[in-house]
């Protein structure tokens, strides 16, 4: 049978097409801009071609992600929690929780036995947006996404890491009193990392260990590194944790 | 109907209702030749007592201007904000205070200077600062309600001191309202009042416990547009009892012959304090999962306080220095009448979370709850104190809970709507709950 997911999400939207269990097209492009249901069409037909097949053989395109509902062509949406939940169960089916750290949304799960999400939480609203936060950071430091992943050396001393308008004022400051870029980026992905864990601590019931994440920020060594530092324990890593959403979102549109 | 597991129809007291808000005009006219504000009637509508004394409460003048004209309220926000009202004080008072400031109210009319107020404390917010806004603004008079309210064990000495010197008050700021004023207070009224409230208050306690029930009988809609009628909204005593008395009547045959608020029930849910007064749909949306709001703390507490007996029976909290029985001879005996209840506050939805950690734990039992959503606000009616311990509390029972972020219950500024509707999709498909008509 073939699905598909889409995750269109604040920064990107990404697409697979998944057959019998295994992703067979992928793609991905930035959300940016007005026309939402282009940028999900054009993702979804490169993610097609990709794969090799017609959008005609798609049994279901399920969305998810803030710009689920700007995806007209879905025929249904589900929430980026169960999306993430699903991901998580489909990469490690022995996981027992999830943190998916994305542009705009901090998610951590407890994942049940006998219902998919035993508990779940979400970030506040001032704590959103910690990957946008990070990624126009490094642009202000010069800084490639790679080399913004890799900083995980000494940081520039603290900032805040109660909220971004803080944080940028904090690392401004750094930077006009002449520390490095990559040491201040060092300082941020600490101060955002710290402030994703206080999601995780809002578990009632947390996870026994396994802990899978994704999202945008998975991808970034440095924070992932400062993540289980606070959290104390070493994470489940899935290859592209990017596309995990719409991999979740895909196996949703499968009935039980 | 398609999902419908329980037969539902519209309530039939629903016109007497209406008739009651149609009337309400008439029913205060000639009364407000003194005006003042305050919180002064949630057991006895003392102020009716007096030939022509009318008291308003700035919480619902407040929330109606903020759910009814944002464009307004902002406004009278804000000239609360610049003469140093922070946000922090409660949304409500900003809004009818700002209104003040503008010497205005939404329709453009003059406001309604008070000549006196009532304002009384409450710990977890700004309430004491009720009444400030308009003493400060013109000298007028002041007398303040006080909680019998401390920490740590109970101690019914202290309780019975505390009371006393509360009656002392009231009974004074009664015959000073009678000096100042130069109007007589009619005791025989009062007693008449008093008499009525014993029903009222029965008659509450009975929709309360109907609402345990499955299927619920009522939403928390339908108690939000009646549990004004009677306390606060000053319809006259009488025409509340017939009120009350129809409804429970009603709602005793809906439960008999299991007729719902919500055909579709399947999943019931609680809630603590008032919701966003402006945003009531949400309400509707989750309907679509077939779910059912049964109250909250705010409802519930301000009418009627259930509790588990030892041999696991629901039946009407019980009070150390007050009985629903007592004896009402003297005036003296109605303000003790008002006032028992406060006893260390019990009763309290506020003060309850303070006094007794799983007060919500104990609510969602009696009600057969399923879950809890709860509002994170800024301050004001409901602020955020305890709110995240208390959801802890219930999950760590078994109740699935959901948090959301506002400003206040009349301040819709803070409030993502679309956000929350998302996080309700989050928390009900995390159940394994999806939308009936999908």
């Amino acid at each position: 049978m073939l699905i598909a997911g889409i995750d269109m999400g604040i920064e990107n939207t990404k697409a697979v097409i998944m057959k019998d269990g295994g992703i067979i097209g992928r793609s991905i492009v930035s959300t940016g801009g007005i026309d939402r249901p282009e940028q999900a069409r054009r993702v979804y037909d490169e993610a097609l071609n990709a794969a090799g097949i017609d959008a005609g053989d798609i049994k279901n395109v399920t969305a998810t992600g803030k710009g689920k509902y700007d995806i007209p062509f879905a025929s249904g949406v589900v929430s980026e929690t169960i999306a993430a939940s699903r991901a998580a169960r489909f990469y490690f089916p022995e996981a027992s929780g999830v943190m998916s750290v994305g542009a705009d949304e901090t998610i951590a799960v407890t994942l049940g036995d006998e219902r998919l999400i035993r508990e779940y939480a979400l970030n506040q609203k001032c704590a959103a947006g910690i990957g946008t936060f990070l990624k126009y950071l490094a642009m202000r430091l010069e800084l490639t996404e790679t080399q913004a992943g890799n900083c995980d050396g000494p940081d520039a001393g603290a900032i805040n890491e109660g909220c971004v308008v803080f944080s940028e004022l904090d690392a401004l400051s750094l930077l006009n009193n002449g520390a490095p870029g990559e040491a201040i980026m060092s300082s941020a992905i600490k101060a955002a990392a710290a402030r994703a864990a206080t999601v995780y601590n809002d578990l009632t019931i947390p996870p026994a260990g396994r802990v899978v994440i994704m999202g945008g920020l998975a991808k970034n060594r440095a924070f992932a590194g400062a993540l289980e530092k606070y959290l104390t324990f070493e994470f489940l890593n899935c290859e592209n944790p990017e596309y995990c959403g719409a991999v979740g979102a895909a196996l949703s549109g499968v009935k039980d | 109907m398609k999902n419908q597991r329980w037969e539902t129809k519209p309530l039939d007291c629903w016109q007497l209702a209406k008739e009651i808000r149609r009337n309400y005009d008439k029913a205060i006219a000639g009364r407000d030749s003194v005006l003042g504000q305050g919180n002064t009637s949630f057991t006895i509508d003392w102020q009716a007592a007096f030939p022509a004394i009318r008291v308003v409460e700035d919480n619902p003048v407040g929330a109606m201007m903020a759910a009814q004209d944002e464009a307004f309220a902002r406004r009278a926000r804000l000239a609360s904000e610049v003469r140093g009202w922070g946000r922090e004080i409660c949304g409500y008072h900003n809004t009818c205070w700002g209104a003040q400031f503008l010497g205005y109210t939404a329709d453009g009319k003059p406001f309604p200077e008070r000549q006196f107020t009532v304002p009384f404390p409450c710990v977890c917010d700004s309430h004491i600062k009720r009444g400030q806004q308009c003493r400060d603004y013109k000298p007028i008079a002041r007398w303040t309600n006080d909680f019998t309210m401390y920490i740590g064990e109970r101690d019914e000495k202290r309780e019975e001191a505390m009371l006393d010197h509360r009656n002392f008050n009231t009974l004074k700021q009664l015959n000073e309202m009678e000096t100042v004023f130069g109007q007589k207070l009619d005791d025989e009224t009062l007693f008449e009042l008093a008499r009525n409230c014993r029903l009222l208050k029965q008659y509450r306690a009975d929709v309360s416990y109907f609402m345990t029930f499955t299927p619920a009988p009522l939403s928390v809609k339908d108690l939000y547009s009646f549990f004004q009628l009677g306390s606060l909204a000053k319809i006259g005593p009488e025409l509340a009892v017939k009120f009350w008395k129809t409804l429970r009547d009603e709602v005793e045959w809906r439960v008999r012959n299991k007729i719902a608020a919500v055909g579709s029930e399947r999943f019931r849910w609680i809630e603590a304090h008032p919701p966003s007064w402006h945003f009531l749909k949400y309400y509707r949306y989750m309907e679509q999962y077939g779910a059912v709001c049964l109250g909250s703390q705010y409802t519930h507490f301000s009418q009627s306080q259930l509790e588990r007996k030892p041999d696991g029976s629901i039946d009407d909290r019980e009070y150390p220095v007050y009985s629903p029985d007592m004896e009402l001879t003297t005036r003296e005996d109605v303000v003790r009448f008002m006032t028992g209840p406060d006893a260390r506050a019990p009763h309290h939805f506020k003060i309850d979370e303070y006094l007794r950690p799983f007060a919500l734990n104990e609510f969602a039992d009696i009600f057969a709850a399923d879950g809890a959503l709860f509002g994170l606000w800024r301050a004001g009616v409901g602020c955020t104190l305890t709110r995240k311990e208390q959801a802890m509390r219930l999950r760590q029972a078994g109740y699935s809970v959901m948090c959301y972020e506002g400003a206040q219950s009349g301040d819709r500024v803070d409030l993502d709507e679309k956000r929350m509707l998302e996080q309700l999709d989050t928390w009900m498909e995390s159940l394994g709950l999806q939308k009936l008509d999908e």
